[in-house]
């Protein structure tokens, strides 16, 4: 198996961006990979492409990565369309590596894009929808807030955790995306006003659900022994893992873990030859608080049912033991479902380069990241270690 | 082993609105003697409130749904105009797919009408137990004083062999042609009437009177012999005058009244009124139960109750348990949840 | 749209509308909704029908506040605002998801005590979709 390398990373900001199309947003991040490998690269060098979109609002649900590669002139390649919900570009991530690693191609392309804030209201809501459980939970009244809701109600039940904790993730990642020029809320939040505002899904307040985003990604990666040609900053994949959990959380035997995120780490952690503890920085998916609280557990960076307390020493902070979501993550930095995976390594890449563009969000000294991808409720979930 | 009622229940929906609102919304109410009505929930309707009484009834005559040969719904409210419900209600208890089924719809006496036909068919040997169930929750347009009395509810009966628990003595009907006093044309939502108190009130009074001295008269019956009598409900006071006429006490038909605390129920109306005097009845007793549909026609039906009406006591909950369950709510949400804005 | 078809809906009935569980023949495990390969001993195996009881203790719930609701109940939304749903843990052992109706804030908890009931769920197409929701015990007397 060959070693893969990430040569170029790009991204859009996330927020609403009503002026660019589908496409246009997808070139953005692209030209944005392709003008960071800085010793330059053909884009005719890129044979495989990879992006994730969950199809919101409709429009090119059919042949979608004919219609982007077409559009940034990448007509020829092979590409498809990867749709794991909001993991979609976690997966479509994984897929590259492993063209670059099985031997097919030296280089490949991937990356997400959604628009989302183009569509009415009330049609977003049928869109969102398609990615929990359908049948059940979905016919129950059931929504993603909803779902993340009883996981937390089930936490709280079960291990004392509180509403603050849930509203000390929103205020520590607020923090974070203010200070990022590319994040959708880029604003400091309060333990107060979070816990006042409007509820979603008891217990879970506006503050606690991440925004409805738009917004593009893009990742070029290659062999590791290439990397050098393309960049003097390569940053390596150590390891990856992917898995799935039952569909609808109700049947799942635990709500207060997310299984696909335990496999899923352990198999990246295996692969990469690292602990939990020797992870430096990682942006997990915090869609919904509870979600990066749950995260904190699944991944191991702390015991079962002590990700409040995690959150109470400080330990997710930058300069923390482990800074989770420097970025501002889902809740901050945003969350357009396709480009939100690939935008997790556009992150932890520049944090391990040391490049992030804020010195006070940059995790100093940082040589292994992790991200964490996860679709709908936890039905797939994507986890990628990278080194410096 | 007899033919007759093996058992029964009721379901009446949680939400009350009272007088009180309709004074507030319209300067009065116009629905003599009845001070609170039922109303179905957001999520109910004449089918979901079958269901739960089709089940009490079940229980308290202790047969398995898979042991019903016909199930028969009565309603003025079917939510489909074509379309069975009965179809689902019997899916919902979990009767076998070889039961018969039939919706009783467009008038107010479809509960009685339903309940007199599964005897013939019990007695015929086409099956051992028929369900039927009366559920109604009729609709008139908020600006009309016609939607004022309107109530909700369901009863059910299951009728069959076995020890009976209250056995049919006999029957009367009268039928005339009767027009323009509660209709619903095709299409429509809403009841409606040409609004003449005193034509409506004379073709109920004597079609009723009636069908009780058809019945009279076959089974040799004079009023007094009669415990219970329960009469057309779709107000409060029109049981008081159809009683002063054919002879009948305050002590015979006062129990049976449900419309002061339910509303005008419609095809259920009737049957809830017997449910609720069986709650009572001893053995011994003898019922009259009368429906009317406007049309016009009406049913006389005489019951004897049995022995074994004792030992079902208290088994399911009763009408007075259903009546003391209640949450009042405000006019306006009570058009909401009618649909009605 | 997305949306669960009527041939969907309708083939799973016998589970929306009197919560029958398929037993698996194999190792017992009662599976709702039905499937082919059992939940539990993850083996291609034979099912019988089970009637569940349909009494059992929230598991968990929330609360979906209004506005927010997916497009199938935003009428219900219009009609009655937020509304709670459930996992509700049956006797038998097994969860299933569902609305809570008929309830006053204090019967959300952990632990209450709930029994299925028969309502309408919501209407597509003009066709109404019957199904079951759970309500805290406290009405309909059943026999022992």
């Amino acid at each position: 198996m060959q070693k893969v390398a990430i040569i170029g990373v790009g991204q859009t900001r996330f927020g609403n961006i009503i002026d660019k199309k589908a496409e246009e947003l997808f070139a953005e991040a692209f030209l944005e990979a392709v003008n960071d490998v800085d010793k330059g690269i053909d884009i005719s060098e890129i044979q495989e492409v990879y992006i994730g979109n969950s199809g919101v609002g409709g429009g090119q649900l059919g042949n979608f990565s004919s219609l982007m590669t077409d559009y940034v002139g990448l007509t020829g390649a092979s590409a498809l369309r990867i749709e794991n919900a909001c993991a979609s570009s976690g997966f479509a991530m994984r897929a590259a590596i492993l063209a670059v690693s099985s031997g097919v191609c030296d280089v490949a392309l991937a990356g997400g894009e959604e628009k989302m804030n183009d569509t009415p209201r009330n049609r977003v809501r049928y869109w969102l929808g398609i990615s929990g459980d359908m049948e059940w939970e979905r016919l129950s009244g059931m929504t993603f807030a909803g779902v993340f809701a009883l996981m937390a109600i089930r936490h709280m039940h079960e291990y004392g955790t509180k509403r603050e904790h849930l509203a000390m993730v929103s205020v520590k990642n607020h923090k974070n995306g203010a200070s990022n020029p590319k994040a959708h809320l880029q604003r400091e939040t309060t333990l107060e006003r979070a816990l006042a505002s409007p509820m979603i899904a008891y217990p879970l307040t506006l503050f606690d659900c991440c925004p409805i985003s738009d917004g593009a990604s893009a990742v070029i990666v290659c062999k590791a022994d290439l990397a050098k040609k393309y960049t003097d900053t390569p940053v390596y994949v150590a390891g990856h893992g992917g898995s799935t959990d039952r569909l609808s959380v109700f049947q799942r035997d635990d709500v207060t873990s997310i299984n696909s995120s335990v496999v899923a780490a352990k198999r990246a952690y295996k692969m990469a030859s690292v602990k939990p503890e020797d992870i430096d920085v990682a942006e997990v998916h915090d869609c919904f608080t509870i979600a990066e609280i749950i995260a904190y557990e699944d991944l191991g960076f702390c015991p079962k049912g002590k990700g409040g307390k995690l959150l109470e020493e400080g330990q997710t902070e930058i300069g923390g033991k482990i800074p989770v979501n420097p970025s501002g993550g889902l809740k901050s930095k945003g969350h357009p479902v396709g480009a939100t995976g690939t935008g997790q390594i556009y992150e932890i890449v520049n944090q391990l380069r040391g490049s992030v563009e804020k010195k006070n969000r940059q995790v100093s000294g940082a040589e292994i990241g992790l991200t964490h991808n996860t679709g709908g409720s936890g039905g797939t979930t994507v986890v990628h270690i990278l080194k410096r | 082993m007899s033919i007759g009622i093996l058992g029964y229940g009721v379901y009446i929906p949680q939400y009350r609105i009272n007088k009180a609102e309709y004074v507030k919304a319209w300067g009065r109410f116009a629905a003599a003697g009845i001070e609170e009505k039922a109303v179905p929930g957001f999520d109910e309707d004449s089918v979901t409130m079958a269901v739960e009484a089709s089940m009490n009834a079940l229980d308290h005559a202790k047969v398995d749904a898979s042991k019903l040969n016909a199930i028969y719904f009565a309603s003025t409210s079917s939510p489909y105009a074509e379309k069975l419900v009965s179809s689902t209600i019997a899916m919902a208890l979990g009767a076998p797919p070889r039961v018969s089924v039939a919706d009783f719809t467009s008038s107010t006496m479809a509960g009685t009408s339903a309940l007199l036909l599964s005897l013939d068919f019990v007695a015929s040997g086409r099956g051992h137990f028929a369900l039927i169930v009366a559920s109604d929750c009729p609709y008139a347009d908020p600006g009309d004083f016609l939607e004022h009395p309107l109530g909700a509810g369901a009863a059910a009966f299951v009728v069959g062999e076995g020890t009976p628990i209250a056995t049919i003595e006999g029957s009367g009907c009268t039928t005339i042609e009767a027009l323009g006093e509660r209709f619903r044309k095709h299409g429509e939502k809403f009841i409606e009437t040409l609004g003449i108190p005193a034509y409506t009130q004379a073709v109920i009074m004597n079609t009723v009177t009636s069908s009780v001295k058809a019945l009279l008269n076959s089974t040799g019956r004079k009023p007094s012999d009669f415990n219970f009598v329960v009469l057309p409900q779709f107000d409060g006071r029109l049981p008081s005058g159809i009683a002063r006429k054919i002879g009948f006490e305050e002590t015979q038909f006062v129990p049976s009244m449900i419309v002061s605390q339910v509303g005008d129920a419609g095809a259920a109306s009737p049957l809830i009124g017997l449910a609720k005097v069986l709650d009572e009845a001893k053995p011994g007793h003898k019922v009259l139960v009368t429906s009317y549909g406007a049309g016009a026609s009406s049913d006389a039906v005489s019951i004897n109750v049995n022995e074994e009406i004792m030992k079902r006591k208290g088994a399911v909950s009763s009408v007075k348990d259903y009546l003391a369950d209640k949450k009042y709510i405000d006019y306006i949400y009570y058009l909401k949840i009618k649909k009605m804005i | 749209m997305a949306h669960v078809s009527i041939p969907s809906y309708w083939k799973t009935l016998p589970q929306r509308y009197c919560l029958i569980g398929m037993k698996c023949k194999n190792c017992g495990t009662i599976n709702f909704p039905a499937r082919e390969i059992c939940i539990s001993c993850k083996q291609k195996s034979e099912f019988e029908p089970k009637k569940l009881s349909g009494r059992g203790k929230i598991y968990s719930y929330t609360v979906i506040a209004a506005g927010s609701a997916p497009p199938e109940f935003s009428e219900q939304e219009k009609l009655a605002g937020s509304f709670p749903v459930a996992i509700v843990e049956l006797e038998e052992g097994l969860r299933i998801c569902a609305q809570i109706t008929d309830y006053e804030e204090e019967d959300l908890k952990i632990e209450a005590e709930v029994e299925a009931v028969f309502r309408k769920i919501y209407e597509e197409d003009k066709v109404i979709r019957y199904g079951l929701k759970f309500r805290p015990v406290k009405k309909r007397k059943s026999l022992p």
